[in-house]
């Protein structure tokens, strides 16, 4: 009797767990993320990936959304595509995840569109360059956060230095040897040559370099009186840096990354200007502080200015996770994603908003930043762009 | 004048890491794939000197060179000593699994972002203006005559020193070097030290010069093909293949397209492979045990 009894106190325990286990796993929105955290391309990615967990891990100190935990999941894809399809398969298949969220080199981008496009899931590019895919007309499942955007960038860095120039502009450019940044400075170079400057020398540079001096011999051979570049941030500071060796004194401008804030500072180069979409810290928002103290506590190796990316990544996933309500599905997170209204409190010129066809962002604003007088000064405040 | 400071900066980098391979695979017959990893490493020991001897830049990168080195002997004594009596290819295949341990151990304790060793020691990068209109950056010049002491010094170790003696022995044949009472452990872990010793002295100077990311390595597989084309178990050859490369990479860059120079080095050790396989002043009958 006593034997029967407790078989069945030991059955009624066994099928309670197993009916409580997957309650439990169920009992969180799950989100995926994979991301180039290791690897050459890493210091671009892995300082917006640790903010936007240090952001997520601050939502869910904070009673999670809409009374449930958010799980980030966080996968290495080190800017491997195979690596990155393997991990949103895993993603998806195993760990369930309703969003999965991409920072890495644009290489893998194709192989994660198909995997979320066969799973039907939502995907978000916070920190990695935005795809075509979400400007106008945009694909149903792909979103995107990040600040740099292909053609408008080049338009707002050309119309600066029109707008500041004195005199003829005979211009050089400056991109990586990959197909985005190569693209956007043949771009850049046909646009300039519209705005009456006359481009001079343009230098593609292969992404592993010793010595970037033989490419800025030439393009100071050239004569440039400013430069542009639009590429990762080692390419555009070490040409600055060649250039300056050199004895070049000219103007150049280059993409805001987020290592630009401290290079700044680093540089101390009166004539060397940053264009981007977010607010750098000098700026002293409340937001930054709160970023900064959240970083802090944190114990983030790497430093608050280079949070930006991830913090706005953060803040959208948080936003549509709350309109979704619980419990959430996939298809659920899209529509509250498509109807995505962001206040970055500051973060960027204007809210990023979304609907049906523009999952991109109605208008891009952009700021001016150099190094003047012994500390970072902003040159040209918010100038908006309307996305069409 | 500008072109020809160009070569020999260059030339002088990719010397200096080829002979690291060059040093490894003379002694012992192994290619050593994690030598970019090493050289990464250097550079980023500077950032952990200088914090740890703040405000004393030449002892915090004395430090860093003298860890280096140990570091390099004790690559081999904890993990290459083990593979002595396997096959090469087992060695070649460790060192590549030491290559990805290192990258990972770098991102984990100085984390991904692009670092500066000149800013962490407070030192300055002036450019220097030549005969002829010719600049050079300080750190740039540093590594030039950097490249021509450590060949002078390992022409005359291997040529006149004791030790320099053995490793050559040890090269040739390391069973009569044995028998001769050379202690081979002793010859591989100082070959490693010194191997890993010139490369961190590149990664340092080319750090101090412009910064180190984790793409550092990459730079290492372009240096390959120089001790490839001069030959791979020839200290001269290394650096003549050196000059080849670099003399190639920087006029295509000027003259032709500057996304030549990803591939140039690559050509012309395809070419050299074609001609001579052995390279230009390697030894033929090495080619076997490659």
């Amino acid at each position: 009797m006593f034997k029967r009894t407790l078989l069945g106190a030991l059955s009624a325990c066994g099928m309670t767990l197993a009916l409580a286990l997957p309650a439990a796993a169920q009992d969180a929105y799950v989100v995926g993320l994979t991301g180039a955290l290791t690897g050459p391309p890493s210091s671009t990615y892995a300082p917006a990936v640790d903010a936007l967990r240090i952001y997520i891990d601050r939502v869910n100190g904070a009673g999670g959304v809409n009374g449930h935990k958010i799980k980030l999941i966080l996968e290495d894809d080190s800017a491997q595509p195979s690596k990155a399809a393997a991990n949103t398969k895993k993603l998806i298949t195993q760990d369930k995840a309703i969003l999965v969220v991409n920072a890495s080199l644009s290489s893998t981008y194709a192989p994660i569109m198909q995997e979320t496009k066969n799973a039907g899931v939502p995907l978000l590019f916070a920190s990695g360059v935005c795809p075509k895919s979400v400007y106008p007309p945009a694909d149903p499942l792909q979103f995107c956060t990040t600040g740099y955007a292909a053609n408008y960038d080049s338009q707002a860095a050309l119309d600066f230095i029109k707008a500041t120039a004195k005199g003829d502009i005979k211009i050089g450019f400056s991109a990586m040897a990959i197909p985005l940044s190569r693209g956007e400075i043949d771009h850049a170079e046909s646009l300039a040559k519209t705005m009456g400057m006359t481009p001079v020398d343009k230098e593609v540079i292969p992404p592993p370099t010793a010595d970037y001096t033989p490419f800025a011999t030439k393009l100071k051979n050239a004569a440039p009186n400013w430069v542009y570049s639009w590429a990762p941030w080692v390419t555009q500071v070490r040409t600055l840096e060649a250039l300056r060796k050199l004895g070049w004194t000219g103007d150049m401008i280059a993409w805001a990354h987020l290592e630009s804030e401290a290079e700044l500072a680093r540089l101390k180069d009166e004539n060397f200007y940053v264009i981007g979409a977010n607010a750098l810290f000098q700026d002293g928002l409340p937001i930054h502080k709160d970023i900064e103290a959240a970083a802090k506590a944190a114990g983030s190796k790497y430093p608050a200015t280079m949070m930006t990316e991830g913090w706005i990544g953060g803040m959208a996933i948080e936003a549509a996770l709350k309109s979704a309500g619980w419990p959430a599905d996939a298809a659920k997170v899209r529509t509250a994603l498509e109807n995505l209204k962001l206040d970055t409190k500051g973060l960027r010129g204007g809210v990023i908003e979304w609907n049906k066809t523009n999952h991109f962002r109605t208008r891009v604003d952009y700021r001016v930043y150099k190094w003047s007088g012994g500390k970072i000064t902003r040159v040209q405040d918010w100038k908006t762009y309307t996305v069409k | 004048m500008q072109l020809f400071i160009n070569i020999i900066v260059l030339a002088s980098i990719y010397a200096l890491i080829a002979c690291g391979y060059v040093l490894i695979y003379r002694v012992s017959r192994v290619l050593n794939l994690a030598h970019g990893e090493l050289m990464m490493l250097g550079a980023y020991l500077v950032l952990a000197t200088a914090s740890l001897f703040a405000g004393h830049p030449l002892v915090a990168l004395g430090a860093a060179v003298l860890l280096s080195i140990v570091v390099g002997a004790m690559v081999y004594v904890f993990l290459m000593r083990k593979m002595t009596g396997e096959m090469v290819l087992a060695a070649i295949l460790t060192t590549v699994a030491l290559g990805i341990l290192i990258r990972g151990v770098i991102v984990l304790v100085w984390s991904a972002q692009q670092q500066y060793p000149a800013q962490a020691l407070n030192l300055a990068n002036p450019s220097l203006t030549l005969v002829g209109d010719g600049h050079i950056s300080l750190w740039s010049a540093v590594l030039v005559a950097t490249n021509i002491l450590v060949y002078g010094a390992l022409f005359g170790f291997l040529r006149f020193g004791r030790w320099g003696m053995r490793m050559r022995a040890a090269g040739q044949n390391p069973l009569l070097a044995a028998q001769r009472g050379i202690n081979l452990h002793t010859v591989y872990a100082l070959a490693w030290g010194l191997s890993t010793l010139t490369g961190a002295l590149a990664g340092i100077l080319m750090a101090l010069d412009s910064g180190v990311t984790g793409s550092m390595p990459i730079i290492a597989l372009k240096a390959f093909p120089a001790a490839l084309v001069g030959g791979l178990d020839s200290l001269a050859g290394g650096l003549v293949g050196a000059l080849i490369i670099a003399t190639a990479e920087v006029l295509l860059i000027y003259y032709v397209d500057p996304l030549l120079s990803d591939v140039v080095p690559f050509l012309v050790l395809l070419a050299m492979l074609i001609v001579r396989p052995w390279g230009l002043f390697g030894t033929r009958e090495e080619l076997d045990r490659v």
